[in-house]
């Protein structure tokens, strides 16, 4: 076994046992399976190790909701270390959403503690025969009933753990949203969420509200001293400008730039400007309220900024502003600040959700549904639809299938204005106006998706031209999609990208002090490659076709109103994808 | 030209905007280094730090010092780091 790891995953079937009537717990069945060197050096963890285990269950066929659908939390070797940003676990399962592969990622301290109950990943099956939640105390397993938390938010269900099991475990959450099904329900942690593609409804299918770690099993590292001098000389850089922008206004401050550019999605993609965008930009904000910051542990960056609303403080991101402002027409900061909260509390996808809300809203305008109460520009309107997606109540148990699903529902060919590829709602970058990332989106293996394509970064570069995308923009669009999966299972945060001169011979050798091995920069060129592909293994075999790699029709019919260049032709991101596909050499 | 600051440029430089004699980059940086101390850490000689990128009229990306700048331009200094 290598050094930073258990060398082991637990299996834990949910369904074995019961917990009913039971006060100290029931036993469920529960496997420790050996973990082969070279599926480790292969995949080295996070999302990587996940999706290579998710292959390994054999799963990718079954509905992402059947309790027999593996539900899967991976670390990763650099967890527990000194360096920074690491303290990451990624959450990994077939996606009720997309029915496509989906990895989301989370910060904190359950990656630590999870870690340290002597496994590399906990794979979860199974039902649980009660609302419960799933305790793995140094290793040992068991269920308890979540009765008493039923419905409560993801914050609330934490503080009521915590006070019942004590405070040195680390809890995972669901909210009612992932209770109720929401296809975009969160896993959250410590105020964060693995967001993206419904993994909090994978942990409702199976019952379990919540997972409490904690432990005392630490692996040792392969040469201490030089990863901590490696950590120390990183940690040093993450202080610099490199960081500076998440560490001074956080990525809220995209929505100026954005804006500027005209690649701020407003009103469900109509537009790529919004003439409110300075109420929800963090130079304004603030001016009118209260601040404060936050990291995650183990973080030298301190990305987080958190505002004062009322006598409450929301954690804001730019991602939750264009989503829950300009894509949905609101421009009082209040409102947006109080729904992306509202998401918080119900552990919704606040991308999912601003994307689906502005959906339903043009369906509105266009006379395609009838809610004449959910209207552009309205905030009373955005926190109704929120409240009732995260209970499936009128109009949200529509909504909360995504809006794919909704246009299905809806006919009128509205699936043209759904703002979704693969079945994930779009995130805050116009792809008329960045068309490098519009190939990047249409690629994915999760949907559209900032996080697993870096390539807007190429956008703002002198490499392409960011409004007329050649088959040059390919390669780069190749190179970012590759960085994001290494990076993802190292794992390191992306604030980090700017500070790294020599990004692939620095990670590999952070990974050599930690595990002995030999890895060289190529070698982790070629993981990157791998663990892409492994992705697309699992979507081939969960049904995958070629035409599921482009954009809603809505991109192609015109270009951006006052960006007569920003156009998008059909036959040009067919090409691209086509380029995309000979290069990966699929 | 007119010069335009968004994110940490703007909170280094202290103001939105401002308007700067220059004929090319390069001179344009020289005279903000001069001119506003905030941001003079992020620019050696006649060229950005890498976390900063600058734009023209909103169209294409520049890092030339030699880069001609006419009167009309419009130069953007942004964080290179745009997405997150």
């Amino acid at each position: 076994m290598p050094f930073g790891y258990h060398g082991c995953y637990l299996r834990i079937d949910v369904s074995q046992g019961s917990v009913v009537g039971d006060p100290a717990g029931g036993r469920v069945k529960q496997q420790l399976v050996p973990l082969a060197d070279t599926v480790l050096r292969q995949f080295i963890g996070g999302s990587g190790l996940g999706v290579r285990l998710l292959l390994d269950e054999g799963c990718a066929h079954l509905d992402a909701l059947d309790p027999r659908a593996p539900l899967i939390f991976a670390f990763s070797p650099l967890v527990g270390s000194p360096l920074t940003t690491t303290a990451k676990f990624a959450v990994v399962s077939k996606s009720p959403l997309t029915d496509r592969i989906n990895d989301s990622l989370a910060s904190s301290g359950f990656a630590i503690a999870g870690k340290s109950c002597g496994c590399d990943a906990i794979v979860i099956v199974g039902r649980a025969p009660e609302l419960s939640v799933l305790i793995v105390d140094d290793g040992e397993v068991r269920v308890e009933s979540a009765a008493d938390c039923a419905g409560m938010t993801c914050q609330a269900t934490d503080t009521q753990l915590r006070a019942r099991l004590g405070t040195n475990f680390r809890i995972a959450t669901i909210g009612p949203a992932g209770e109720l099904g929401v296809r975009y329900a969160t896993v959250s942690h410590d105020g964060r969420h693995a967001g993206r593609g419904g993994s909090g409804a994978v942990m409702g299918a199976k019952n379990i509200k919540a997972i409490a770690v904690r432990g005392t099993k630490r692996p040792e590292w392969a040469h201490p001293r030089e990863l901590i001098a490696i950590s120390k000389d990183l940690s040093r850089r993450s202080f610099g400008p490199a960081t500076a922008k998440y560490r001074e206004l956080g990525t809220a401050t995209n929505m100026l730039t954005f804006n500027r550019f005209g690649a701020l999605p407003t009103r469900n993609f109509q537009s790529g400007t919004f003439e409110e965008a300075a109420h929800l930009s963090p130079e304004e904000m603030s001016t009118t309220r209260s601040k404060t910051r936050d990291s995650c542990v183990t973080c030298t960056i301190g990305c987080e900024h958190i505002y004062g609303v009322g006598n409450d403080t929301v954690r804001v991101e730019y991602e939750s502003l264009f989503a829950l402002g300009s894509l949905c027409g609101v421009g009082d900061a209040d409102v947006v600040l109080r729904a992306s909260q509202r998401c918080d509390e119900l552990g919704l996808d606040t991308i999912s959700t601003g994307g689906t809300i502005a959906f339903a809203m043009e369906c509105v305008e266009r006379g395609w549904l009838d809610a004449p109460w959910l209207t552009f520009g309205s905030g009373g309107a955005l926190l109704r639809a929120i409240d009732e997606i995260g209970s499936r109540r009128g109009l949200g148990h529509l909504l909360a299938d995504g809006s794919r699903a909704a246009a299905h529902a809806i006919g009128q060919n509205s699936i043209a204005i759904a703002p979704q590829i693969k079945g994930l709602e779009m995130p805050g970058y116009e792809p008329r106006a960045l068309q490098t990332m519009a190939l990047g989106l249409a690629v994915g293996a999760r949907g559209a998706d900032h996080n697993r394509s870096g390539a807007y970064e190429v956008d703002f570069s002198d490499k392409v031209d960011r409004r007329h995308a050649t088959l040059d923009s390919v390669r780069h669009a190749i190179d970012t999609e590759d960085r994001a999966a290494l990076m993802d299972s190292l794992i390191v945060c992306k604030f980090l990208r700017g500070v790294f001169e020599d990004f692939h011979g620095e990670t590999a050798a952070m990974l050599r002090s930690v595990t002995g091995w030999e890895v060289t920069a190529d070698e982790l060129r070629e993981t990157a490659v791998r663990i892409v592909a492994a992705k697309r293994e699992f979507n081939l075999l969960a049904g995958w076709t070629p035409d599921e790699d482009t954009l809603p029709e809505r991109f192609f019919d015109s270009p951006l109103p006052n960006d007569a260049r920003a156009h998008l032709s059909r036959e040009r991101l067919d090409a691209l994808v086509v380029e995309y596909r000979r290069q990966r050499g699929w | 030209m007119h010069v335009e600051f968004l994110g940490v440029s703007r909170e280094r430089a202290g103001v939105a905007e401002m308007d700067v004699q220059a004929d090319t980059l390069g001179h344009l940086l020289g005279t903000l280094a001069a001119r506003m101390p905030g941001l003079a850490e992020l620019i050696a000689v006649d060229r950005l730090h890498p976390s900063l990128a600058a734009n023209l009229n909103g169209d294409c990306f520049i890092c030339d010092p030699e880069t001609p700048l006419s009167q009309d331009d419009r130069v953007l200094i942004l964080s290179a780091d745009a997405g997150g």
